[in-house]
């Protein structure tokens, strides 16, 4: 009966450990959601960030900039020459989606393009980044919703 | 090791992380579900079967993806599909919940004696009763098929190696590696959950089984939901 009770008193003190690491999981993960804002509203156009002692732009063709299609990303800097071409990464801030590489060829002196696809999570969440390297430069952070 | 070679090895680590990652959260309700519906019966094997259900699926589609080059050609046209099993398995859970919680006699859910109802309710009893391993695979090649943002990130990746390949064979095959290689990435964690959720070291397990029929109805709900809406 003792040995029983202990059992029982194992199995609650495991499920509420286990009911808390979830609870805090997720308001860890909400913490992270709310924290991770758009700093680019591509559906409106081109969105520019310093870097450097220059300026990096993105553009993602066709608007609306739609998961799941086929998309069009051109890269224009400014104020330097980069070591070569840009390459992008896309994610979702706080869920791992895979490696998700744009590799971007030159079109001009200073633009780049390249295509590829933004994924959609069935979580319904919209927010992505791209990771925006230019080689010898550095890496700008661009955060964007895209539509469903 | 060349460039082909190497992106294997990046979607098989990218599959291990994904899957302690992304996939614990998605699909770990999924695998908990059908392991407290295994009760105490052996549960390593069926899930080592599941997960190569899953695998099969994910390779036979890189194959499909290599072949063609194309991302948006094949998977456009499959989310419908991929929409209807997302709510089967919400409805699947769900079910295998009620009848965990023996508040409801699954056969009076169907008692109507309409023919696929009944046809479901068979093969649902068959899948819980049987030893696993056949129903098991079935299931993983089915869920292998449901919606999921890393699965697309890796189908990306197989229709890409099947556009700088040679032919639609090499294609074909370069991007069933490709899923192949995630899909064998992902299985460590799924299993790791599948081990985790085993209560056989409890003694009186009823209330266990009650909890975990009611959160298998809750996740059921969810992926019923989650389905509808996607």
């Amino acid at each position: 009966m003792k040995a029983n009770c202990c059992r029982w008193y194992v199995v609650c003190v495991l499920l509420l450990s286990s009911m808390i690491l979830v609870v805090s999981a997720a308001s860890a993960s909400s913490k992270k959601k709310t924290d991770a804002k758009a700093n680019c509203d591509i559906q409106a156009g081109a969105c520019v960030q310093a870097l450097g002692e220059g300026s990096v732009t993105l553009e993602i063709l066709p608007r609306p900039v739609k998961a799941m299609a086929d998309l069009t990303f051109q890269v224009t800097v400014e104020g330097f020459s980069p070591d070569g071409n840009p390459g992008i990464d896309l994610d979702m801030p706080g869920m791992s989606m895979g490696p998700n590489h744009v590799t971007m060829e030159k079109i001009s002196d200073s633009a780049y393009s390249g295509t590829g696809v933004v994924v959609r999570c069935p979580s319904g969440r919209t927010l992505w980044q791209a990771d925006v390297t230019i080689p010898g430069i550095g890496t700008k952070a661009f955060r964007f919703d895209v539509v469903y | 090791m060349s460039s082909t070679d190497s992106i294997y090895l990046v979607f098989l680590v990218a599959g291990f992380t994904v899957g302690f990652g992304h996939c614990i959260g998605m699909c770990g309700p999924i695998v908990v579900s059908f392991c407290l519906g295994l009760k105490d019966r052996n549960r390593f094997v069926p899930n080592l079967f599941y997960n190569i259900g899953r695998t099969v699926t994910y390779t036979i589609l890189g194959g499909i993806l290599g072949a063609g080059g194309s991302f948006t050609g094949v998977v456009i046209p499959m989310q419908g599909f991929q929409k209807g099993v997302m709510i089967f398995a919400g409805i699947l859970i769900a079910l295998m919940g009620l009848a965990m919680t023996g508040w409801v006699a699954i056969p009076r859910i169907f008692s109507s004696g309409y023919s696929p109802f009944q046809k479901f309710f068979n093969t649902f009893q068959k899948l819980s009763k049987s030893s696993g391993i056949g129903g098991f695979f079935a299931l993983g090649l089915l869920l292998g098929l449901l919606p999921c943002g890393p699965v697309y990130t890796a189908l990306l990746s197989s229709a890409r190696v099947g556009m700088e390949a040679a032919g639609p064979w090499q294609g074909a095959l370069s991007g069933a590696l490709v899923m192949f290689a995630f899909g064998v990435g992902t299985i460590p964690a799924l299993l790791l959950i599948a081990g985790l959720s085993d209560m056989k070291w409890l003694k009186n397990r009823d209330i266990i089984y009650r909890i975990g029929g009611i959160m298998m109805i809750i996740v059921g709900i969810y992926f019923f939901v989650k389905g509808i809406m996607y």
